[in-house]
């Protein structure tokens, strides 16, 4: 069955059809990469209403591939002026942009080229290889143990953002609740709607992802003026870029491996992978190493391990629907506007979907490197833009798409209102990534909680019964362990050092 | 200091957002009792709700809680943390009240039209007011219309090129009327006044005015 599924999608992903918008998407996603504050969620939630028209998978393959080639476009800000597109090149700018500085721009510009695409393009076989594992894992769980996953991604994006368990939880039950407005799930009742015929379908969470992302990101960018302040010039060779990430294999693979491996976990992201990555590698050359000072393996390994955490995140995101990052979470909420459901349905009859996405993302790393390396030259013209030129843009389009979900006025109230509280949730460290988790999972939450207690009329008892349902009971040791596990953990160390 | 000064710098934008998690938390409780919601409908955003309730409740007064519940409340940690002891011994030592963390970025004073006759108007409340009047005003008289009138304002207020914001407000309401002719959508019309009669005088005519009238 895999193996047709994997023929089948082969032949999906190469139509022309999907290969246009594989294209486009990836050249979006470096452009809107490389401008700093715009980023691939921004860039993903306002393409996402207009996605509405498209196929499924032809939707999907366009969201993974602005996606994709944001990460990569947000390098070439980071390595050129200092400031990194996406969070995720924030490691890059340590010495990507003293290389720069020493006039070796097109080298670190064509070794992030190179490795990101490189790294990607294993990860992506590494995908591949993987599925038929995955869709065994998947076929295991049930209702009980599909909500007790959402309570799960929500603690742990909790823990992996590094801030407040109870801030992180006020932000994830925030989301759930907002996603209870209009009719409900099991019943034709309506909920909270006051009266208002258009809160009756609720707010989109489409809407909900273009406020907290797009719209909260140019409150921030307001007070910026031009990306680059200063002439950008760029000097140095593309060859000797490529030939040194061939002089640094280790470095390359190894960094690969931790995107990957730190991608699956949900809730970490990008952000966490690349300082992990630079990280070790910094501790694994102390002897040579000029860290900080332009040295090319600084710029290898965030590079090397960025596009494989888009290939590791896919993981949770596709098999679980639990999110790891702001981009997954509009890619998620992507998957479920074009009636695609996470889970066992993605990894069974609609296994071809999923091939599609996986192959798509491996030709996405050819092509970023063609794109890449070809953009080299022209590439400070994307930072030479004006922040007050792109956010009345960003604001049209972001009404534009809100309205487009339902013909609601409602959703582009909702940009409004769920923007200027992304805005201060991000200025007072409350992870909107939980928040946004908690609107696009409450529906599959609510259903899942509703049925668990129609399987065990009732008794809440099937959320933790080690014997007829141990996978469940696993979990909700997990949740209990990730939310207590750290304040238990110093209780029982001092009770320890006292006898 | 003053008890206005002191009442001031209590009042964060943190304490307003958590007071109004409070209020909505609440109606999202009560709202099902009062109208008899059945119990599929009813159990879940309550649940959800108690936990908002909850946790803003400590997060706003975790200044004033017993030792262990405040250091939990305030407690930040991450599955990367070694020792947490270490943390709970950083919140004891840390007493400052409930306050803004994050700093401004590095902002930089823009040259407004304001500014030039003395009106000094903060970027992002800028940024915030002309997107809610651009949503009401388009509400009311129909995206279409507005979009043109929204970007030139916003552009020209911080003294971009006039060439410029023509040329992008030409292609924002190329936008629009893209949407509207693909997407069928009615942004022509307005809930208050109705300018769709010109779409054609505008638009469809725009080509046989531009070669010398009818």
């Amino acid at each position: 069955m895999a193996v047709d599924a994997f023929f089948e999608g082969l032949s999906i992903a190469t139509t022309p059809e999907m290969l246009v918008w594989l294209t486009l998407g990836l050249l979006l996603g470096i452009v809107l990469g490389a401008l700093p504050g715009i980023g691939s969620p921004v860039g993903m939630a306002i393409v996402l209403p207009l996605t509405l028209p498209l196929d499924a998978t032809a939707a999907i393959i366009l969201l993974v591939a602005i996606y994709s080639g944001a990460m990569f476009g947000g390098s070439i800000s980071a390595i050129l002026i200092n400031a990194p597109g996406t969070e995720s090149a924030a490691a890059t700018t340590l010495d990507g942009y003293p290389m720069s500085q020493n006039g070796l721009a097109k080298n670190a510009l064509a070794i992030a080229t190179t490795a990101s695409a490189l790294n990607g393009f294993l990860a992506a076989i590494a995908l591949i290889i993987l599925s038929p594992v995955l869709i065994e894992v998947v076929l295991a769980f049930g209702s009980p143990e599909y909500f007790l996953l959402a309570i799960l991604g929500i603690s742990l994006i909790t823990i992996v953002t590094q801030g407040s368990i109870v801030k992180g939880l006020v932000a994830g039950a925030l989301g759930f609740m907002i996603s209870t407005i209009g009719t409900a799930i099991l019943s034709p009742r309506p909920r909270y709607t006051f009266g208002q015929f258009g809160l009756y379908e609720g707010i989109d969470f489409v809407a909900a992802l273009i406020g907290m992302f797009a719209f909260a990101e140019m409150m921030k960018l307001a007070a910026r003026k031009q990306i680059s302040e200063d002439d950008v010039e760029i000097a140095g060779s593309v060859r000797d870029g490529i030939t040194t990430i061939f002089k640094y294999p280790m470095t390359t693979l190894k960094s690969g491996l931790i995107g990957m491996g730190i991608g699956m976990v949900p809730g970490s992201g990008a952000t966490t992978s690349t300082f992990v990555a630079y990280a070790e590698e910094a501790r694994s050359s102390t002897k040579d190493g000029r860290f900080g000072e332009g040295d090319p393996r600084g710029v290898i390994a965030p590079e090397a391990a960025n596009n494989p955490t888009v290939s590791g995140s896919l993981i949770p995101t596709l098999s679980f629907g639990i999110p790891g990052s702001g981009s997954t979470a509009v890619l998620l909420g992507g998957i479920l506007m074009h009636g695609l459901q996470p889970g066992p349905v993605l990894f069974g009859e609609q296994l071809q979907i999923t091939y599609a996405l996986f192959i798509s993302l491996f030709l996405g790393n050819v092509l970023i490197l063609a794109v890449g390396l070809t953009l080299i030259p022209y590439a400070s013209k994307i930072t030479e833009l004006d922040t007050t030129l792109i956010i009345p843009m960003v604001v049209v389009l972001s009404y534009a798409g809100a309205y487009t979900l339902n013909q609601n006025w409602w959703d582009v109230g909702a940009v409004i209102v769920l923007g200027v509280l992304g805005f201060y949730m991000v200025r007072n460290n409350y992870s909107i990534i939980a928040f946004v988790l908690g609107i696009v999972l409450g529906p599959i939450a609510e259903e899942n909680f509703f049925r668990s207690l129609q399987i065990s009329g009732g008794e809440y008892t099937i959320f933790f019964d080690p014997i007829n349902r141990p996978l469940s009971f696993l979990l909700t040791l997990a949740i209990f362990l990730i939310l207590f596990g750290p304040f238990l953990k110093g209780r029982v160390k001092r009770l320890v050092s006292r006898n | 200091m003053s008890n206005s000064e002191s009442f001031k710098r209590k009042v964060t934008a943190e304490r307003v957002m958590l007071v109004v998690f409070l209020v909505v938390s609440a109606v999202f409780i009560l709202e099902p009792v009062i109208e008899s919601y059945p119990d599929d409908a009813r159990v879940f955003p309550q649940l959800t709700a108690s936990a908002v309730f909850i946790g803003s409740l400590l997060l706003l007064l975790q200044n004033y809680l017993p030792g262990p519940l405040q250091k939990f409340v305030a407690e930040s940690v991450s599955i990367t943390t070694s020792d947490s002891s270490e943390v709970i011994d950083q919140v004891e030592e840390d007493d400052e009240p409930l306050e803004e963390v994050d700093e401004p970025e590095e902002e930089y004073k823009k040259e407004t039209l304001g500014a030039k006759y003395g009106y000094e108007v903060n970027e992002t409340v800028f940024m915030v007011s002309t997107a809610v009047l651009y949503f009401v005003v388009g509400w009311a008289a129909g995206f279409l219309f507005i979009t043109p009138l929204y970007i030139l304002g916003y552009t020209l207020w911080f003294r971009v090129n006039p060439v410029v914001s023509v040329g992008l407000a030409i292609g924002g309401t190329a936008v629009i009327y893209l949407f509207m002719t693909y997407l069928v959508l009615p942004f022509d019309q307005g809930h208050v006044f109705d300018f769709s009669p010109l779409v054609p005088m505008l638009f469809d005519g725009a080509p046989i005015l531009l070669r010398g009238g009818l």
